[in-house]
């Protein structure tokens, strides 16, 4: 099944055509730049760019994948969660493309989408699954015991893991997105040089907190600039990368221990990060438990993502209709 | 050929088929929830016709001024009908629509669409056999700019638009010699689209289906403040 799949949930166009689970296409028109300036994103700025970008990329898309669009044999789109004004601009061209082709219309939760970029690479679902998706907007532990079920575990209270990264890239001067500046300056210092709390390690529930750490991270950094020491911008980063890494790959072994699950999952930008990767697998393989991710191009937003799980919804018979609006506080289970 | 028009810059959402000699349908929406119903109304009247989508060979779109998000969705959906259809397309301005469907008079027209945060989009025109000219720029300013504008320019003026129905009372104060269109006007009509387009897609003038964009007329607010700071920095 040849599927066009189309996501604009945040500050990155995407479009891309999937067959059976096969990338024919995966095309992404980042919008980083336009909104580095504000130090986040701008939601009017990300809903004008998409207008902008979305239908050169459709041509791109479908050339590159060597198909036009009356082959299409579905059109799955990201109707939530995100930035709603955002997510009307790609749930509006994917209307547009289903009613002119007679291609069946899937809606697709953007964070499934994040969860299924695992099933492009690693082979068909075989559930049940312990999730851990953590984005710039995200950071989520869910159960899977069963295709398209879900059941969520936990997530954070407060701040999303991306947007702490951004935070503190900010605080030590690194820019906008935070992510990768963070994690490249953190493989040059030292993980236990400053001892920052782990938030509700010890809870004894899946939920996550962030909003502590960030600000113990403020305190720390301020209260070495009144002793007039230096602060080492490395060390600083690989303890605060640490502290959050700890407790999710903690919380995430946990929970596939207590769901009986031999298998994780881990989805989201976040993913990106090479220490979560690096002790999630050791610690995962330690427990004697497999762990999958997506190659980088996959973990950030995309839209084969969005198209491999529409397809497998639209295999099962599912359907969405016209008066599909965009959700953006879409719930996955 | 067969035209398609799109508009839903306002709160409401017009589609309408033509030719340039008859509009074979129109279908409007227009309420207090707004909603992206375009394709559901499309679907509506293709149904109502019994024209096929397939028949269409040439759309057209309302691109503003008007309401970001609506004026947004039309715009996709427009281009995106065109690009799969292979058919051409032309965006014409909202303010132009508003004005093309009071166009039998002798006065001056000023088509006013509603901002919000107190301001209000507008332009004016003049009827010429056939149309309309616009007179002047492509304003978006608080309704006492256009009763400003309005004085300076004297005469007899027909005011048409949401944005002249919701400031009416400041516009009648100003002592203008102005009459306030019909309420059945309020809206920029797909049908008065596809008129105003067909004619220049039958002279193949269409626009290039990826430059076709809304005309905001209004930077984000984001960038506003940061060109506020900008010239507090510099001052
Ligand atoms: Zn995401």
């Amino acid at each position: 099944m040849i599927v066009l799949g189309i996501e604009t949930s945040c500050d990155e166009t995407a479009v891309a055509v999937v067959e059976d689970r096969r990338v024919r296409s995966n095309l992404i028109a980042s919008q980083t730049d336009l909104h580095a300036r504000f130090g986040g994103v701008v939601p009017e700025l990300a809903s004008r760019a998409h207008v902008e970008a979305l239908n050169p990329l459709l041509d791109r898309a479908l050339e590159e994948a060597g198909c036009r669009f009356s082959d299409l044999e579905g059109v799955a789109v990201t109707v939530g969660p995100g930035l709603v004004g955002a997510l009307l601009v790609g749930i509006s061209a994917a209307k547009a493309v289903a009613y002119a082709t007679g291609a069946p219309l899937i809606g697709v939760n953007h964070l499934e989408g994040h969860i299924w970029a695992n099933f492009l690479e690693h082979g068909p679902p075989e559930p049940p699954y312990v999730c851990l998706v953590v984005s710039g907007g995200h950071t989520m532990l869910v159960h899977m015991p069963e295709e398209h079920r879900y059941e969520v575990l936990g997530q954070t209270v407060d701040d999303a893991a991306g947007e702490a990264f951004d935070k503190i890239a900010r605080c030590l001067g690194r820019g906008f997105p935070g992510g990768p500046a963070l994690d490249a300056l953190a493989r040059e210092g030292d993980p236990n040089a400053i001892a920052f709390p782990r938030a509700m390690a010890d809870s004894g529930d899946y939920d996550f907190s962030l909003s502590g750490l960030k600000t113990a991270v403020l305190r720390y950094v301020r209260a070495e600039t009144e002793a007039g020491r230096t602060v080492n911008p490395a060390d600083l980063a690989a303890s605060f990368q640490e502290a959050v890494v700890d407790v999710q790959v903690a919380k995430t072994i946990r929970a596939a221990l207590e769901k009986g699950v031999r298998t994780i999952l881990l989805g989201g930008g976040v993913v990106a990060n090479t220490r979560l990767r690096e002790r999630i697998s050791a610690e995962g393989a330690a427990a004697g438990l497999r762990v999958l991710y997506p190659s980088l191009e996959l973990c950030t937003d995309n839209a084969a993502m969005i198209a491999c799980a529409g397809a497998s919804r639209l295999a099962r018979g599912e359907r969405t209709g016209f008066d599909v609006e965009a959700d953006p506080g879409l719930e996955l289970a | 050929m067969i035209v398609l028009g799109i508009e839903t810059s306002t709160p409401q959402t017009s589609v309408a088929i033509g030719t340039e000699q008859r509009i074979v349908g129109h279908a409007a929406l227009v309420g207090p929830r707004r909603r992206d119903v375009v394709i559901q109304v499309l679907d509506h009247l293709l149904a109502h016709t019994g024209l096929e989508l397939a028949a269409v060979g040439g759309v057209a779109v309302g691109i503003g001024p008007g309401l970001f998000t609506g004026l947004r969705v039309g715009v996709v959906t427009a281009k995106t009908l065109a690009q799969v259809l292979g058919v051409p397309i032309v965006g014409i301005p909202s303010l132009d629509v508003l004005a093309f469907g009071v166009r039998h008079t002798s006065r001056t027209i000023a088509a006013v669409i509603d901002a919000r945060r107190g301001e209000v989009f507008y332009a004016f025109y003049r009827a010429v056999p056939g149309g309309i000219v616009r007179e002047g720029e492509y304003q978006v300013a608080p309704p006492d700019h256009l009763v400003a504008d309005l004085e300076a320019r004297g005469g007899d003026v027909l005011v048409v638009g949401d944005g002249a129905i919701l400031y009416r009372q400041q516009l009648e104060e100003a002592g203008a010699r102005m009459e306030l269109a019909s309420a059945a006007w309020a809206h920029p009509q797909a049908s008065c689209l596809v008129e105003l387009a067909a004619p220049r897609l039958l002279r193949e003038e269409h626009d290039r289906l990826f430059e076709v964009v809304p005309l905001y007329l209004r930077k984000s607010d984001a960038e506003i403040a940061w060109d506020e700071r900008r010239r507090g920095a510099t001052a």
